[in-house]
């Protein structure tokens, strides 16, 4: 492992790897990130969204809470509720403000060297060899292991915070729905509480002395 | 020619409220126009039905900034209001032991208590009284107690252990337990500063100018004109001419402008910029089994993570018991919270095997469908203020944010000392026993422990006996620099084992009594010696009226409640009485 990165921690690898990614956008010294893509997703497309499907897998689904197409070879189906691509990890990734698309080109090439080796292009891996590549991709002796935690992130903003769906509802963001976490919620929640004493207190104001 | 005014405010949080309300009053008081006074403000202005309820990368590019640096990530809020507008609206008074504190960072000066001589918790208790009141702090009753807080208690009940009801600055009669606090309360149910404080100042005259970002600090020339502030706005660079300038940005910025303007102000602390804390912050997950819930809890089940308010229980069983400075740096409070959606992601899966991958995959995937029967624990603990800013960006606060987007690079670095993560080894070990005893949950640690993800920085300019100790006296008055002050987190020289904005409000409000004492000094209008500060009347505004209103059964149980909790202070009042009898 670089002596640098000894004592960076992941999340930092993350926030670190998207804001460098940020300032080279900003710098405009890669493409643009498109808002959205109505033709078949590329090949690039289709292994962001397998590696999506690893970090979150889901069930098979041909098109995204966005309404954008999915690559057929990109869900391996291994978990029967929907995953990080039908939640839109590619257009999150592509959102300006996330900034990833800068770092795309190097994560990708990264991604298929070490796909290579297991049997072919990280699209037509099965689950068990997409496992073994990212998990060599993320192992702290990585030298690009900063690209791979910015990529990682990625999924979990699209899945877990509905950052580009369409609504924050869980009949509008997948990921909520699978979270069990409604959205928004104009009026509130009423039965929020059990309504009783369940533990002794040890203060007769919630401080301490 | 730049503009001159008397008393420049940078920052409109909790710090920087309280100054421009208690200066206000005092201007009034004594006959002069608050409108000499001048609050800066980096970001937008917001009305709550600004807000949303949403993680969409929009909205939160314009209410968070995530600072990222060497060993740390730190949350922080920008806006009208700062971070009231995002908090969690937990309001506690820091223990007594917080403010006796002898532990401290291996080489970071001699043997000493780590807060001035001048601030105990008795003298500030005063302070928090009034803070309390500006705030509009209550403490839920056990009606209003989330559910995820009320499975926390009954946890730690089961467990042995005590857990108390958290005060919170939050509306009962206008909070609908939408637990979107995170990202602005759109119904006007938190008592932010623009609803008390800053509403206040306002009204009485004082300027509030979003979007103004404070760049540097020099001396001026020209008295009584003490400090040239240079400010970045959307229009370009401008100068503000000040008697007073008071740095009220937050633990993230007032060091960073500080170590910009230490060129022109010589005479700064060499501590500026050092000390820089998380609050002890340290994060937990537990995964509950719904089973295990009715079975050993009695509960009718769970399921609802998402109802209710963020913060409501708490324990303070590891704090309580460990008096004297023996046990400094061991004690940690264990609190309830709904940080987020989005911090699933920083949580191992909690499944067996142990081992990778941890925190991505099919066994995450599973712990991510049980979210909802989830509860996030904050622990508090006392840990060292182990980061240093390595130098200013080059413009704004201490990052610098390349799209605009929420994600910002910081310009510091975060060790932890072997003391930081021995009390976050020791508190993982009593979430852990608790949550997992008779299998009640799973333990979700922290994927990754040598680094700190943490939404209260403290510190960068803390306040100290002496300029060779720190950057400010105990009342924000910056050493050696009369008429500079910091006012706010930056000042706060160790975590505080509960959550910071009651204590951060309780040092401003002191600060702002010893500034306000010295306003003639300052060739500052005086107030007459009879003025006494008032409370901030409330600026709600037009509110956001949800379409259901608390069931008579609710509104029946809170009357039985009050009326018990009346019950049980007279009888107490009778104890007492009996006793002194």
């Amino acid at each position: 492992m670089h002596p640098a990165l000894a004592d960076i921690t992941r999340r930092q690898f993350v926030a670190r790897t998207i804001a460098s990614g940020l300032a080279v956008a900003a710098a405009g010294g890669l493409r643009a990130a498109p808002a959205a893509r109505a033709a078949e997703p590329s090949l690039a497309d289709g292994t962001l969204q397998a590696f999506a499907d690893t970090m979150i897998p889901g069930s098979p689904a041909t098109i995204t809470d966005l309404g954008l197409p999915i690559h057929p070879r990109a869900i391996l189906g291994v978990d029967g509720r929907p995953g990080a691509v039908e939640a839109d990890s590619l257009a999150a990734g592509r959102h300006p403000k996330i900034g990833f698309a800068a770092l795309e080109p190097a994560f990708l090439a990264d991604l298929e060297a070490r796909a290579l080796p297991l049997g072919g292009p990280f699209l037509e891996l099965d689950w068990d060899r997409r496992v073994q590549a990212c998990l060599a991709g993320l192992d702290f002796g990585n030298p690009a292991r900063t690209l791979w935690e910015a990529a990682a992130a990625i999924p979990f903003v699209a899945f877990c915070a509905a950052a580009v769906a369409p609504a924050q509802r869980a009949d509008r963001a997948s990921g909520y729905r699978v979270m069990g976490l409604p959205g928004e919620a104009p009026n509130g929640y009423k039965r929020a509480s059990y309504r009783r004493k369940l533990a002794r207190s040890r203060t007769t104001t919630g401080n301490l002395p | 020619m730049a503009e001159r005014v008397d008393v420049l405010i940078a920052g409109t949080g909790f710090g920087g409220s309280i100054a421009a309300f208690r200066l206000a009053e005092a201007y009034r008081a004594a006959g002069a126009d608050p409108r000499a006074i001048v609050c800066l403000e980096r970001g937008e202005r917001f009305k709550h039905t600004d807000f949303r309820q949403a993680m969409h990368a929009d909205h939160l590019s314009r209410v968070y900034r995530l600072v990222q640096g060497q060993g740390a990530q730190m949350v922080t809020a920008t806006g009208v209001g700062g971070g009231s507008n995002l908090y969690l609206a937990a309001s506690l008074r820091a223990p007594t032991e917080t403010f006796e504190r002898r532990d401290r960072r291996p080489g970071d000066g001699p043997e000493r208590r780590m807060w001035p001589d001048a601030i105990s918790r008795g003298s500030l208790d005063p302070y928090y009284a009034r803070a309390e009141t500006g705030l509009r702090i209550a403490r839920p009753g056990w009606d209003q107690v989330s559910k995820s807080g009320g499975v926390w208690a009954a946890a730690l009940h089961a467990a042995g252990h005590t857990c108390d009801r958290v005060p919170l600055a939050i509306s009962p009669q206008r909070c609908v337990d939408a637990k979107w606090c995170h990202t602005g309360c759109v119904f006007g149910a938190k008592n932010t500063l623009p609803t008390n404080y800053l509403g206040a100042a306002e009204a009485l005259g004082v300027q509030v100018r979003p979007g103004h970002e404070v760049q540097s600090v020099k001396p001026s020339s020209a008295r009584p004109w003490r400090y040239l502030v240079t400010v970045k706005t959307a229009g370009g660079t401008v100068e503000i001419e000040c008697k007073v300038c008071i740095l009220a940005t937050g633990a993230m910025n007032d060091a960073p402008i500080l170590l910009r303007s230490q060129r022109d102000l010589p005479s700064l602390s060499e501590h500026v910029g050092r000390h820089l804390g998380c609050n002890g912050d340290h994060i937990a997950a537990v995964e509950l089994n719904p089973g295990k819930v009715r079975e050993l809890l009695g509960l009718p089940g769970y399921a609802e993570f998402h109802k209710g308010k963020p913060i409501t229980t708490m324990s303070y069983d590891f704090w309580v018991g460990r008096r004297g400075p023996r046990y400094d740096g061991t004690r940690f409070n264990l609190q309830e919270i709904f940080l987020s959606s989005l911090t699933s992601f920083l949580y191992d899966d909690g499944r067996e095997p142990a081992g990778e991958p941890s925190f991505w995959g099919l066994q995450k995937k599973d712990a991510i469908a049980h979210w909802a029967n989830r509860i996030e624990l904050l622990a508090m603990v006392e840990d060292t203020h182990d980061g240093t800013f390595l130098a200013p960006s080059p413009t704004g606060g201490g990052a610098v944010s390349p799209s605009g987007g929420p994600i910002e690079v910081g310009t510091f670095s975060y060790a932890m000392s072997d003391q930081s993560i021995a009390v976050r080894e020791a508190a993982n070990a009593a979430m852990k026993r608790i949550a997992e005893r008779r299998g009640l949950g799973r333990f979700m640690a922290l994927t990754e422990t040598r680094g700190v993800y943490a939404a209260h920085p403290l510190g960068g300019c803390r306040m100290a006996a002496s300029k060779d100790l720190g950057v400010t006296d105990d009342r924000g008055a910056v050493f050696d620099h009369e008429g500079l002050y910091c006012f706010g987190s930056a000042i706060i020289p160790t975590s505080l084992g509960v959550n910071p904005s009651l204590t951060i409000a309780a040092v401003a409000e002191r600060a702002a009594d010893g500034l306000v004492a010295s306003m003639g000094d300052l060739g500052l209008p005086a107030p007459a010696a009879a003025h006494r500060p008032q409370t901030p009347r409330e600026e709600v505004g037009e509110r956001v009226v949800p379409s259901w209103s608390p069931p008579r059964r609710l509104k029946r149980l809170r009357r039985r409640d009050r009326l018990r909790r009346r019950r049980a202070r007279r009888r107490a009042h009778h104890r007492r009485h009996r006793r002194a009898a």
